[in-house]
């Protein structure tokens, strides 16, 4: 094999890892604060990617400028649908899933019926047209500027959860939510918001994605379910496991497909990712202490 | 400062206090007393408000509670320390004393001094886990959380229950300096009946979710412990 594939197969992955990242991230703190399994994450991405497009096709506005609003926006859908359905279902697990699943469908359908289910289609921004060369590697600017996008999310959110206010009384109330709100914490406040967050991070996702991937209603059927596999493997509740879990996953899909083909090499992923989970049910970085 | 007429308080559809009334004055330390599942941490949970359901009146400054949600009734200044002290066990020692400040009205952030000066030790070990300390160490850090929001009025679930003697000193004196020199209004859960005539201004013993005596710190006497406290 020609190592110049290779190596831009290696960042293609890299950039793919880092979209699944920011899903997985998402997810990844609904589950670790409420223990809320959110089966519409997915949508979450669709919209944000939707959103995108509307703004392009309708506004004129470039990705660039959409982020910001991308964030608020599916943030809002976020909240609201935790205010209006999940918030009355914490302690009832089961519900949960079949709620967001519900909601999810929903989401899928009404797009489906607003817009229409061909695919649509978005501009990546132009001052990232172009790619690095590096010798025979060739590295596409906007691939990089996902990267970055992304990587910097990943702070943001390591800073938000370990450095601000917000952050502490998130953190408070994962381990006690009766003794936090003794202590003037509004939980449910908290929640809304973090539910807010993590689907505010899935709407950029499905921004960033857009001009690589075509936009339709199902997008984000499949990659919510790398996203889950990502915080599986990961293990809840560590953003580290969770970003070494997504450069794992995002890499080994795009190598085996390159090697095999698309079906057997996601075959193959899910053997593997089986094996792991069979040998360290916890995940790459379990939490060590226990709450 | 608190007033309890004809309080109910229910877990589920079953009744755990029935119609209790009392009153706490500003500055005065109630002691509850009464064996094991009379009640008495379901008294302090229903000042709280983390009981299902309640039926009946309960003031605090005036104010009716009923409605308030917890963490409305904690930023009013009613301070909590739960029986099982309930430290925040990933949290370190500072992390939970500023836990506390975020039940402040005035929105600061600083830990009061009184609550190093009265436990030298959470200075200490400010950085250390809240679930590595000892129970004794972990009573300390939650009476400090507490104290650091400031409280009007502290309620206290049998903080000397299951720790060491040389720290059970040390956290009865440092109640009684609250109550006395501070002037800070207290409810006080208690098995100790020593300590409890010692300390407090009034009592009141419970038996199935109810007051059964009730009186002043020095009426608390022999017969009322062989009767209603001893097993
Ligand atoms: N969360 C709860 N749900 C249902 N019943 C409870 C709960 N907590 C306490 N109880 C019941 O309420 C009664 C009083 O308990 P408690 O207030 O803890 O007593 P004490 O603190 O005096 O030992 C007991 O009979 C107990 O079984
Ligand atoms: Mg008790």
């Amino acid at each position: 094999m020609d190592s110049a594939i290779f190596f831009n197969q290696l960042f293609a992955g890299l950039s793919t890892a880092s979209i699944l990242l920011m899903i997985a991230a998402g997810l990844a703190i609904i589950y670790g604060s409420m223990g809320v399994i959110n089966l519409a994450h997915g949508e979450f991405v669709m919209l944000g990617a939707y959103a995108t497009w509307a703004l392009q096709t309708f506004f004129g506005l470039g990705m660039l400028i959409s982020l910001p609003l991308v964030f608020v926006a599916i943030g809002a859908v976020g909240w609201l649908i935790e205010k209006g359905i999940v918030s009355r279902l914490y302690n009832r697990p089961l519900d949960t899933i079949l709620a967001t699943w519900g909601v999810g469908i929903v989401l899928q359908q009404a797009i489906t019926l607003g817009i229409g289910s061909q695919s649509r289609f978005v501009q990546r921004p132009e001052i990232f047209d172009g790619n690095l060369f590096f010798g025979d590697l060739v590295i596409s600017n906007y691939r990089l500027f996902i990267l970055g996008v992304s990587l910097g999310m990943l702070l943001v959110t390591y800073l938000l959860l370990t450095r601000t206010e917000f952050g502490t009384k998130l953190r408070a109330v994962i381990q006690n939510r009766e003794i936090s709100e003794c202590y003037g914490i509004r939980a449910e406040r908290v929640y809304g918001l973090t539910f807010a967050y993590g689907a505010a991070l899935a709407g950029i996702a499905g921004a960033l994605v857009t001009p690589l991937i075509s936009t339709t209603p199902t997008m984000g059927t499949t990659l919510v379910v790398d996203a889950f596999l990502v915080v599986i493997v990961g293990g809840v509740g560590s953003l580290v496991g969770t970003a070494l879990a997504s450069g794992l996953i995002g890499e080994a899909s795009a190598m085996l497909s390159m090697i095999f083909n698309d079906t057997t090499g996601r075959i193959l992923l899910l053997v593997a990712i089986i094996l792991l989970i069979r040998f360290r049910p916890t995940g790459l970085i379990p939490q060590t202490v226990r709450g | 400062m608190l007033e309890a007429r004809n309080l109910y308080s229910y877990y589920g559809k079953s009744v755990v206090l029935q119609d209790l009334n009392f009153d706490l004055e500003p500055g005065s330390m109630l002691a509850v007393l009464g064996r094991n599942g009379v009640g008495k941490t379901t008294l302090l949970r229903t000042i709280m408000g983390l009981t299902d359901r309640t039926k009946g009146d309960l003031f605090f400054s005036g104010e009716p509670l009923g409605d308030r949600r917890t963490d409305e009734r904690a930023m009013m200044g009613i301070g909590y320390v739960p029986q099982g002290r309930e430290v925040v066990p990933r949290f370190t020692v500072a992390e939970n004393l500023k836990m506390g400040t975020f039940a402040r009205k005035d929105g600061k952030r600083a830990i009061p001094d009184k609550v190093f000066d009265l436990f030298p030790i959470l200075k200490e070990f400010s950085e250390r886990r809240g679930g590595d300390l000892s129970g004794g160490q972990q009573q300390q850090l939650a009476i400090g959380r507490a104290l650091a929001m400031n409280p009007k009025m502290l309620l206290l679930d049998e903080p000397t229950e299951g720790i060491q003697p040389n720290i059970v000193q040390e956290i009865e004196e440092v109640i009684q300096t609250l109550n006395v020199e501070h002037g800070l209004t207290i409810v006080l859960v208690e098995q100790n009946i020593d300590f409890a005539r010692r300390a407090c201004d009034r009592f009141l013993v419970m038996d199935k979710g109810q007051v059964v005596v009730s009186g002043r710190g020095e009426d608390l006497n022999d017969e009322i412990a062989n009767k209603h406290l001893t097993f």
